[in-house]
């Protein structure tokens, strides 16, 4: 969908970088599960994806504490517990010990976006994913992705409208689970 | 009063893509979250751009957020990209994105801005549709309260639009809604799907490329994602059905410039009072007549 | 087979463009505006175009008014698109405007309040006769008449600021005490409106909102369509200084001002839920430049929004949704400007319905015939 421009040498704190990386991000929560590439951005993924979306109108939650504090003032985001923020950032080889925001039924949008860094995509355990945005059915391969992730999402998601939305990432590539997308997660 | 002040003469600087960074990234959130709720009105900011509210500054805003010297933009309104108000929002995206390259053959367009019209060329995975949006709630029609419309859609909660589609039956023996024809996008959310024909309705439906829908000055961005269930309303016995162009005889009308039997058509008089048909959507119509003369 | 030309948008803009600037221009021996002419002698022109244009660049003002040949919602979207393009470098903290420097300041609950009632420069008191020697006025004797009036004025001099009538009516308990507000307050510009709103939100929408409309509908709260039946305690209209904090030692400082005018009006008393005393009900417009009949209105407008806000509205000036969505101009001149857009596309769709609709008919009332 998008030409694959080399970022290197662009700071992820430049429009034109943001712009791109933004474009990425938009194909990745349009098409759920296609891996996208941040590599070329110079830092990991985590840090190129969160200074592309946030700024001083959103707060953030940092509970496994993932953002280096020079990074941290750079967003200018607000902190904010896990259960409020509109961002959460967390270690996904971690079992959630928070419940995210999920937002209501007037106002759904403020379900929590959640950055999960997981240990690597493109390999592991394979979910296969169904729904807006896969033709039929597709593949996304994880690894350190721990599974009560997988069980806790199911709950916060079963009320559509509400739910919050998860982009992974490992440090180069990402992709992501819109609330819409159903994980049917396959034997191993 | 500052009597010491002085008018800076020069042009003011604008930022690449008019709009400013926080801006944009505000669109930009409300565009992943409306993707993740499809067929939500997703509330924004909605920043004034130089032209009117009602002129496609939602679209606009949408389209300054997404592109970069990366892409090629089509602009059409009406389908075509010669009319005033495209010409108009052509030229500012060239004048404020330098590098962008503009093009009104729709397969070449990575983005396309549109009033009005889904073009009739099959869109890809590697191309993005905004639309212009006047009207964001196909709820307004049945509730002037925004805040009632809200706790409606978060229940979908249709009945009365329902109700209202049923009162037109049985006046008219028709569902007499022309454009603007409410959709059930992903089993939940009705839209508006903006003043699109009929005709449009089902190229929402498992759709290859992303569609945005702006509206500036309702300061609302929905989306409808690829490959979504996207479901004109209808009844078991009164079905969805789009334009008819058929002439008295029974006969699907054709484009008299370019003799096509399946595009919409527009309608008009010439000089003598005569009608004449042509194909809305201009790039098609300039396509087939090229290849016509090439074959 | 004859065909309609498709192409021509770009040359009709164009053409569009030089026949409004033909019109601006005029005859050939006309003198263009200038800016300054346009910012003294259109005042209050200017004063509203930077209203509700939502940014207070006075000279900015009269080159749209300038460019947009008078058109004030024109020129007040022209200022507000400007904004738009110009980053936020910061907020400042909540003015004073007990410390604007008054050129008019009148009470009409009190016949006199401490520090006067000053009538200052308004038309209020004037008769509309139409100044027939204003036609052919003389360059020269236009040039004396500030001259005269400083020569003339006073040599005592009037207090830097006057006191707020509202305090006084606070010290005497018949209202509220004032309380303090935590938080940022609502940004319009930043966050779109989701009802219900807070006030500070409702403020907000109003202070740069078209003046004609938020007269209308004040004015049918004034009528009977509500019960505001307000007083005005205080109207100012003067120079509120801009005080931001010095980057080193944190000492606020002057770095400017906005002329402003400001309007509290007392309205019918109400008691509080928990049955305390009852107190007079608030009011409350401000806007930049002189525009005294926008306060007035707003602050009717804001009277009744909150009585909306709290009681439910009885009538469309208390129902905020009505009220702040349909008042702002450069959105409502905007879409009535739409109309006039292409929209044969979708009028094709309607004549398709209406044909279908039509014909149907015709074959019932041909079937109703052959039945008779």
């Amino acid at each position: 969908m998008t030409a694959m421009t080399d970022l290197t040498a662009l700071s992820i704190w430049q429009a034109h970088t943001q712009q791109r990386l933004f474009r990425r991000l938009l194909e990745a929560f349009a098409y759920p599960g296609r891996l996208l590439d941040a590599a070329d951005s110079g830092t990991t993924a985590r840090l190129a994806i969160l200074a592309t979306l946030l700024d001083g109108e959103v707060d953030l939650a940092d509970p496994h504490g993932l953002i280096a504090p020079e990074d941290g003032l750079r967003l200018m985001t607000s902190a904010a517990a896990p259960e409020q923020a509109r961002f959460v950032v967390a270690d996904a080889a971690r079992a959630p010990d928070f419940t995210p925001t999920q937002g209501s039924l007037e106002s759904p949008e403020f379900g929590a976006t959640l950055l999960l860094e997981v240990e690597q995509l493109g390999t592991g355990s394979p979910l296969l994913l169904t729904g807006p945005g896969i033709a039929a059915q597709t593949r996304l391969a994880v690894q350190g992705l721990h599974p009560e992730w997988i069980a806790r999402r199911a709950d916060w998601v079963s009320a559509y409208p509400l739910g919050v939305d998860i982009i992974l990432c490992d440090a180069t590539h990402f992709a992501a689970l819109p609330r819409t997308t159903q994980i049917i997660r396959e034997a191993l | 009063m500052n009597n010491t002040y002085e008018l800076p003469l020069d042009e003011a600087g604008y930022a690449f893509g008019f709009m400013d960074e926080y801006a944009k990234k505000e669109v930009r959130r409300a565009i992943l979250k409306a993707i993740c709720i499809p067929g939500y009105q997703t509330p924004y900011a909605s920043r004034e751009m130089p032209m009117g509210r009602g002129f496609g500054t939602g679209g606009l805003q949408l389209t300054l957020s997404l592109v970069g010297a990366d892409d090629t933009l089509k602009v059409i309104d009406q389908g075509s990209d010669d009319s005033v108000n495209a010409v108009n929002l052509r030229q500012f995206v060239q004048m404020t994105c330098p590098g962008v390259e503009v093009t009104e053959k729709t397969e070449a367009a990575t983005l396309i801005q549109s009033r009005h019209r889904i073009p009739e060329k099959p869109l890809t995975e590697a191309q993005i549709l905004v639309l212009q949006v006047p009207y964001p709630d196909a709820l307004v029609v049945v509730e002037p309260s925004e805040a009632r419309r809200k706790t409606m859609h978060g229940e979908a909660d249709y009945s009365r639009l329902l109700v209202k589609l049923y009162e037109d039956i049985v006046k008219f023996d028709e569902i007499t809604i022309s454009h603007r024809y409410p959709t059930r996008i992903h089993g939940h959310y009705i839209i508006d799907p903006s003043p699109i024909p009929r005709w449009d309705v089902p190229k929402l439906h498992q759709s290859k490329a992303l569609i945005l829908l702006g509206a500036g000055r309702e300061k609302k961005i929905y989306a409808v994602p690829p490959y979504t269930l996207a479901e004109p309303l209808a009844f078991e016995d009164v079905v969805f059905s789009v334009e008819d162009f058929r002439d008295a005889l029974g006969n699907r009308r054709t484009c008299s410039r370019c003799g096509a039997a399946d595009s919409f058509l527009d309608e008009f008089s010439d000089e003598t009072g005569k009608k004449i048909y042509q194909c809305s959507d201009s790039a098609y119509c300039n396509e087939r007549l090229a290849s016509e003369k090439t074959a | 087979m004859g065909y309609v030309a498709i192409k021509g948008g770009k040359a009709a803009i164009e053409g569009a463009a030089a026949a409004t600037d033909m019109l601006r221009a005029g005859s050939e021996y006309a003198e263009p505006l200038v800016l300054d002419a346009i910012e003294g002698q259109l005042r209050l022109l200017v004063s509203r175009v930077v209203s509700e244009g939502g940014l207070y660049h006075p000279k900015l003002a009269a080159l749209a008014i300038k460019q947009f040949q008078g058109d004030t919602l024109e020129a007040a979207f022209a200022l507000r698109a400007y904004r738009s393009t110009k980053p936020r470098l910061l907020e400042t903290p909540p003015q004073n405007t007990a410390h604007m420097r008054v050129i008019r300041r009148i009470s009409s609950a009190f016949k006199d309040i401490p520090g006067g009632q000053m009538l200052g420069p308004t038309y209020d008191y004037a008769l509309r006769l139409l100044d027939l020697g204003l036609v052919d006025e003389n360059p020269e004797d236009f040039r004396a008449i500030a001259r005269r009036f400083l020569a003339d004025a006073p040599d005592s001099e009037l207090p830097d600021s006057f006191p707020k009538v509202l305090d006084a009516l606070r010290a005497e308990g018949l209202l509220p005490p004032l309380k303090p507000v935590a938080g940022a307050p609502f940004d319009i510009t930043r966050q779109p409106l989701i009802f219900p709103v807070p006030r500070a939100a409702a403020l907000a929408t109003m202070a740069r909102a078209e003046t004609g409309s938020l007269l209308a509908i004040a004015y049918s709260n004034m009528r009977g369509y509500g019960d505001v039946h307000p007083t005005i305690a205080e109207l100012r209209v003067g120079y509120v200084p801009v005080m931001l904090p010095h980057p080193v030692t944190g000492e606020p400082m002057e770095v400017g001002e906005v002329l402003m005018t400001e309007c509290e009006v007392v309205a019918m008393f109400e008691g509080d839920e928990h049955g305390s005393r009852p107190t007079f009900t608030l009011g409350y417009g401000a806007c930049f430049g002189h525009n005294e009949v926008k306060a007035i209105s707003m602050a009717i407008l804001d009277r009744a929004l909150q009585k909306g806000m709290t009681d439910g509205a009885t009538n469309p000036s208390e129902d905020p949704e009505f009220v702040l969505l349909h008042v702002d101009g450069v959105d409502s001149m905007g879409f009535a400007s739409h109309y006039k857009m292409p929209h044969y596309v979708t009028f094709q769709s309607d004549m398709d319905r209406l044909r279908t609709t039509q014909t149907k008919t015709g074959n019932d009332t041909a079937r109703q015939k052959d039945s008779v």
